[in-house]
C-alpha cells in the first residue's frame, strides 16, 4: 500500500479488521470442532458454555470412522470431485476456446445461449433430469453424478475461460501458424499452456461446487455406498427426528478437511487465475 | 431394483432363465409363478428406523432367513431420514424403476402405481384381530389394499415429570384450558412448553389436528368435498392456541422443524413437546437423571369430550413396476407373518406399533412402561385427513403445511378471521 | 512430435480443418451436444411440463397457462417471490460490501497471509448442508452461541429467538448465507487489486490524492468490472438457493421464509404436482432476468 504506515494505522486498517473476519468466518468451525469432541451429555447441559469441552472425547470420530461408511463417502465424493471437474474443464474449455478466439458464423449467438445457461434453476431441471438417469439406468451409481454435475459446471467454466483465453495475443498465435504449426498444435501446444492458471482456477472452483452438490445426489444415490459426504452424513447420522449432532460435526471437519487441504495449495493459483480471466473478461 | 446379483450363476442356469423368461413372455402374466424363473433378488426400500435395532434385526436375522428359505435374497435399501424418502419413492415411480416393496411414504401421491395387496392384508387381518378401522382410511383406495400397514408412530405429550410436580399439577392435564393454566405456572417458573408449529411433518400435526378435532371442527366433510373448516369452533381453537403460544411456550417454537423440539427439550428449556419416544430414549441414554423425570402423557380433552391422536402410519406396499410382482408380495406377506412380524416389532423396542388387535395386551408393552401409553393412541387415533378420504389432495394440504400455517400466522400477528380465511381459500383451490 | 516451426504437411482433409468456421465447429460439437442432451432436454423437458397439470404417476394433461394463472392468485407463490428477492437483494448487498472490505484488508502485506486467505475461504468450502446444521444450534434461543454471547455480555436476556418470527427468520438466512458467500466475493475481488499498476496509485498520489481519494478515483473504478462479474454470478447462485433454507427452516415461520427454489420443490415432491412445481422454478427465469437487467443498467449509467 503506498502511504506511511504508522503504528495506530496498522492497528486499525489491518489487525483490527483482520481478527474481527477471521473470527465471523471460524467461529461456527470452533462450535462445531467443540461438538464433536463433548460427549451428549455435555452438549445437552444447559448450563455448559458452547465452546468450552469439560471432558473432551473422540467418541463421536470413533463411530463415524468405525460405524458408518463415512470413509467410502469422502473417497466418494473426492472422486467424483475430480471426474466431474475434469470432464467439466475438458467440455468447458472446448467451448470457450473457439468462442473466445475464433470469429465464425453463430458464434455470437452460441456465446449467448451459453450465458443463459446460467440462469436455469436446478430446481426446474431435477424432475426432467431424475427421468433421464432412470431411463439411461445409471440409478444408485456414481456415473450418474459425474454426468449431471458438469451440467452445473460447464457454463461457468466456459465463461470463466474465455475471459481468460482473450487475454492472450492473437498475435502469438498467427506467428506459430506462419512458422508453419497447424492450428491444433498452436493451440495445445502454445495457447493453453499460457492459460494454466485460469484452468487451475477454474478446476479449484468446480471442486469445490462438486463436492457441496446436494439435490442430484439426494436424488439418484441412495445406497449407503455410493454416498457422497453431504448426503451420506445428513442422511445416515439423523434417525427418526434425532440428530447425531457430535458425530454430524465430526463428519463435517472431517469432510471438509481435503478439500482445504487443496485450497491452500493452490489458492494463489486461485487468484491469479480469477484475476486475469475477470478483469480482462 | 430386482436385478440379477453378482453372478452365482452358471452358464445353464442363464440358459434356464432366458428359456423360461422367453416362455413367460409368451404366456403373459396368467402364468403361475412356478413357470417363471424366481428373481434372484428383491430391493426392500426404507427410511432408516429411529431405533437402530430394528433395522439390524431385518439385515441379521430376517433377510438371511427368507434367503434361506426360498433362495432369494433381499436387498435391504436404507433411505435417509429427514424428508429424503418421499423425493425418491417420487422419483422411483416416475421412472418405473427402483426398489420393489418400501415403505411408502406419501402413499396418496401414487397409489396408482402400486399392486393392490388385499389378499395380504385380509389374510393378516384375520390371522392376528382385526385391523384398527382408522387405518384403513389410510391403505385402502377404491376398497382395495394399496399397502399393508406395518405399525404407527405413535407420538404423545412429553413432559418433565419433576417441573409439572412442583408447581402442583400432579397428573397430566385432561383438557386443553388444564394444559394451558399448566404451561402458565411453568412458563413463570422459567419452563415453558415448546409447542411444534413450523414446518415440519409430525410432531405438528400431532397436537394441532388433534386440538382441532376436539374442538369438534373438521377441515373437510366426510366425503371431502366440502371445506368444513370455516366455523366459529375454528375460531375458538386458533384463539386458544395464541393463548397458549403467547402465555406458556417458548417463543421460538412457531418456527420448529421436527427435531427441534427433541434439542429444546434435552436442553432442559421446555418442559413440555408433543413428540414420538425419541426423546426419552435418547435421555436415557446420554442424560440418565432427565432420562428418570420423563413421562408420556395423552392428548387433552377439547371442548366436546373428545380427545384425539394423529396417527402416523408406516405402511409397505409393492410397486407395480417391480419385475416380479408376485415374488415381491410373496415377501411382503412372510414378514407379516407372526413369526417373522412378532419378534420384529419387538426389536423396534414398541417404537411401531401394530394396527392389529392381535397386540393390544401382548406382554412386550410392558417392558418400558412409559411406552405403553403409545398403544393407547391407536383407540384415540384418527389419519390426519379425518373423516375424509386420505387423498393426493389431503397429501397437498399437508406438505404445504395450509392449517398448520393457519395456527402460526395466527400466533404471529395475523387476526384470527383473515388466517382461516387465508386457509379456506387455499383449501378451495386444492380440492378444486 | 514435431517442433512448431518444423514446415507441417497437410492433407486436404486436414486444410479444411484449419479453417477457422471448420476448426471451430468441430471443436464445439463435444461440449455442445453434452449439453443438449443433459441440459438441453431436461430444460425443455421442464418447460413442457410447467404447460401441463401433471401429478406424480399420472397421465398429463394439457393446461396451457393454466399453472401460471393459478400460481398469480396464490398467496404463498407471491410471498416466496418477496422473498426471494429480498434475500437475494439483501445478502448481495451485504456479501459485496463485505468481500470489498475483506479484499482491501487483505490487500496489505503481513505474515501467514496465505494461512488466512486459507481460513477466510472455509465457509465456503464446507458443505453447505453440514454448516447450516451447525448454524441450527448457534442460532439455538438458550444454547446457541450467540443469545449465550449475549447473556453473558448483558446486552440482552434472553436473546432473540433467531428462527421463531418471521422477521428474525428472514434475518437469519440472510445472515447464515452471507456468511457463506462472502469469502467468495473477498478473493475475487482481492484478485482484482492485485492487478492494479502500482504506477496508476503513484501518480495519484503525484497528484495530491489522499487514501480516500486513491481508493476513489483508482481503485474503485478499477474495481468495478471485477465486482459486477462476481456480483452477477453470486446473485444467481443465490436466488436458486435451496438447500439453506430446506435445512434451517423449512420455508417457516408461516412461509416467512419461503424461497421460490423451496416453494417449487415442496409443490413437486410435497404435493405431487410436477407441473406446478415446474411453472414455479420456470418463473424464477423472468423475474431474474429483470433483477439482472434492473443491475445492469444502473451499473451502465455511471
Amino acid at each position: 500500500m503506498v502511504g506511511e504506515l504508522t503504528w495506530r494505522k496498522r492497528i486499525l486498517g489491518l489487525w483490527l479488521p483482520l481478527v474481527a473476519f477471521v473470527v465471523v468466518a471460524l467461529f461456527p468451525f470452533t462450535w462445531m470442532a467443540a461438538t464433536s469432541l463433548k460427549t451428549n451429555a455435555e452438549l445437552y447441559d444447559p448450563k455448559a458454555m458452547p465452546l468450552a469441552i469439560k471432558h473432551p472425547s473422540l467418541v463421536h470420530y470413533i463411530d463415524l470412522l468405525t460405524e458408518t461408511n463415512f470413509l467410502i463417502w469422502v473417497a466418494n465424493t473426492m472422486l467424483v470431485a475430480v471426474i466431474a471437474t475434469g470432464i467439466s474443464l475438458l467440455l468447458g474449455s472446448m467451448l470457450a476456446y473457439p468462442l473466445a478466439r475464433m470469429r465464425f458464423r453463430g458464434g455470437a449467438l452460441l456465446a449467448i445461449a451459453v450465458a443463459v445457461t446460467y440462469l436455469i434453476p436446478q430446481t426446474l431441471l431435477f424432475v426432467p433430469m431424475s427421468d433421464l438417469i432412470g431411463r439411461m439406468r445409471l440409478g444408485n451409481t456414481l456415473t450418474a453424478v459425474m454426468l449431471t454435475y458438469p451440467t452445473l459446471l460447464v457454463p461457468f467454466i466456459a465463461w470463466l475461460l474465455m475471459g481468460y483465453f482473450k487475454t492472450v495475443p492473437k498475435e502469438l498465435e498467427e506467428q506459430a501458424m506462419i512458422d508453419g504449426a497447424s492450428r491444433w498444435r498452436a493451440m495445445t501446444r502454445i495457447i493453453l499452456p499460457l492459460c494454466a492458471p485460469g484452468f487451475l482456477s477454474a478446476g479449484i472452483f468446480a471442486f469445490t461446487l462438486s463436492q457441496n452438490e446436494f439435490l442430484y445426489a439426494l436424488l439418484f444415490l441412495s445406497k449407503s455406498s455410493v454416498r457422497t459426504v453431504p448426503i451420506g452424513v445428513v442422511g445416515e447420522l439423523i434417525r427418526g427426528d434425532a440428530f447425531y449432532w457430535g458425530q454430524l460435526m465430526a463428519g463435517a471437519l472431517l469432510g471438509s478437511i481435503p478439500v482445504a487441504l487443496i485450497y491452500s495449495f493452490f489458492v494463489k493459483y486461485y487468484v491469479a487465475g480469477l484475476t486475469a480471466g475477470a478483469v480482462k473478461g | 431394483m430386482a436385478m440379477p446379483a453378482k453372478s452365482k450363476a452358471t452358464r445353464r442356469d442363464f440358459l434356464k432363465l432366458a428359456a423360461a423368461g422367453a416362455a413367460g413372455v409368451a404366456a403373459g402374466p396368467w402364468v403361475s409363478r412356478n413357470a417363471q424363473a424366481k428373481p434372484v433378488s428383491i430391493t426392500f426400500a426404507r427410511e432408516s428406523a429411529y431405533v437402530k435395532k430394528f433395522d439390524e434385526h431385518f439385515q441379521k436375522v430376517m433377510a438371511p432367513a427368507y434367503e434361506k428359505a426360498t433362495g432369494i435374497k433381499i436387498e435391504y435399501q436404507i433411505q435417509a431420514a429427514g424428508g429424503s424418502a418421499p423425493v425418491q419413492l417420487v422419483a422411483m415411480v416416475e421412472n418405473k424403476a427402483g426398489a420393489d416393496v418400501a415403505w411408502t411414504q406419501q402413499e396418496w401421491l401414487y397409489r396408482d402405481a402400486l399392486v393392490d395387496v388385499s389378499d395380504i392384508a385380509e389374510a393378516v387381518g384375520k390371522e392376528q384381530g382385526g385391523w384398527y378401522d382408522e387405518i384403513k382410511r389410510y391403505s385402502m383406495d377404491k376398497g382395495k389394499w394399496k399397502s399393508v400397514p406395518m405399525g404407527n408412530i405413535g407420538q404423545l405429550m412429553n413432559y418433565r415429570k419433576d417441573w409439572f410436580d412442583e408447581v402442583g399439577v400432579k397428573k397430566f392435564p385432561e383438557t386443553w384450558d388444564e394444559f394451558l393454566e399448566a404451561g402458565i405456572k411453568l412458563k413463570a417458573k422459567g419452563h415453558p412448553f415448546g409447542m411444534s408449529m413450523g414446518h415440519g411433518f409430525a410432531d405438528n400435526y400431532s397436537w394441532l389436528y388433534p386440538l382441532l378435532w376436539s374442538y369438534g371442527v373438521t377441515v373437510m366433510d366426510k366425503d371431502g368435498k366440502k371445506v368444513a373448516l370455516d366455523t366459529s369452533e375454528t375460531a375458538k381453537a386458533v384463539d386458544y392456541v395464541r393463548k397458549l403460544y403467547k402465555e406458556a411456550c417458548i417463543e421460538d417454537c412457531v418456527g420448529w422443524l421436527d427435531p427441534a423440539n427433541n434439542k429444546a427439550f434435552l436442553t432442559s428449556q421446555i418442559s413440555c413437546t408433543n413428540n414420538a419416544y425419541s426423546i426419552m430414549v435418547s435421555a436415557k441414554r446420554d442424560l440418565p437423571e432427565m432420562g428418570k423425570v420423563i413421562d408420556h402423557g395423552l392428548n387433552p380433552k377439547g371442548p366436546n369430550g373428545q380427545r384425539y391422536h394423529a396417527l402416523v402410519p408406516v405402511t409397505h406396499g409393492v410397486f407395480t413396476y417391480s419385475k416380479d410382482v408376485q415374488a415381491a408380495k410373496d415377501f411382503l406377506r412372510w414378514t407379516m407373518d407372526p413369526k417373522q412380524y412378532r419378534p420384529w416389532i419387538a426389536s423396534g423396542d414398541m417404537y411401531f406399533a401394530p394396527y392389529l388387535h392381535g397386540f393390544d395386551k401382548v406382554p412386550e408393552w410392558d417392558i418400558e412402561p412409559r411406552v405403553k401409553p403409545f398403544q393407547k393412541v391407536l383407540e384415540t387415533g384418527k389419519i390426519t385427513s379425518w373423516p375424509a378420504p386420505a387423498n393426493r389432495q389431503h397429501g397437498e394440504v399437508v406438505n404445504r403445511w395450509i392449517v398448520i400455517d393457519m395456527f402460526s400466522k395466527a400466533c404471529t400477528g395475523t387476526p384470527t378471521k383473515a388466517a382461516i380465511a387465508e386457509a379456506v381459500a387455499q383449501l378451495k383451490t386444492i380440492y378444486g | 512430435m514435431a517442433p512448431a516451426h518444423r514446415p507441417y504437411r497437410l492433407g486436404r482433409l486436414g486444410a479444411l480443418m484449419e479453417r477457422e468456421s471448420v476448426f471451430s465447429w468441430l471443436m464445439l460439437t463435444p461440449p455442445v451436444l453434452f449439453l443438449l442432451a443433459f441440459l438441453g432436454y431436461p430444460f425443455f423437458y421442464g418447460v413442457y411440463l410447467s404447460f401441463y397439470r401433471r401429478e406424480v404417476a399420472s397421465v398429463a394433461s394439457f393446461v396451457g397457462l393454466g399453472n401460471f394463472v393459478t400460481l398469480s392468485n396464490d398467496p404463498i407463490f407471491w410471498q416466496a417471490v418477496r422473498n426471494t428477492i429480498i434475500f437475494t437483494g439483501v445478502a448481495t448487498v451485504l456479501k459485496a460490501s463485505g468481500g470489498l472490505a475483506m479484499a482491501l484488508v487483505m490487500n496489505q502485506n503481513f505474515r501467514m497471509k496465505a494461512v488466512t486467505r486459507a481460513m477466510l475461504l472455509l465457509p465456503f468450502i464446507v458443505p453447505t448442508v453440514l454448516s447450516t446444521v451447525a448454524w441450527q444450534w448457534i442460532l439455538d434461543p438458550g444454547m446457541g452461541l450467540f443469545n449465550r454471547l449475549l447473556v453473558v455480555s448483558g446486552l440482552a436476556n434472553p436473546g432473540p429467538s433467531w428462527l421463531g418470527t418471521p422477521t428474525m427468520a428472514m434475518i437469519s438466512i440472510i445472515m447464515v448465507n452471507t456468511w457463506r458467500g462472502l469469502p467468495f466475493f473477498g478473493i475475487s475481488i482481492l484478485a482484482g487489486l492485485q492487478t492494479i499498476p502500482v504506477d496508476l496509485h503513484e501518480s495519484a498520489t503525484i497528484d495530491g490524492a489522499g487514501t480516500w481519494g486513491r481508493f476513489r478515483y483508482v481503485t474503485l473504478p478499477s474495481l468495478l468490472p471485477v465486482i459486477f462479474i462476481v456480483t452477477v454470478f453470486s446473485i444467481v447462485i443465490t436466488f436458486f438457493d435451496f438447500q439453506l433454507v430446506y435445512v434451517l427452516t423449512g420455508g417457516g415461520p408461516a412461509n416467512s421464509t419461503h424461497l421460490m427454489a423451496t416453494y417449487a420443490y415442496s409443490l413437486s415432491m410435497g404435493a405431487g404436482q410436477l407441473g406446478l412445481g415446474s411453472a414455479v422454478a420456470l418463473s424464477m427465469v423472468p423475474v431474474l432476468g429483470l433483477l439482472l437487467v434492473g443491475l445492469t443498467l444502473y451499473v451502465r449509467k455511471d
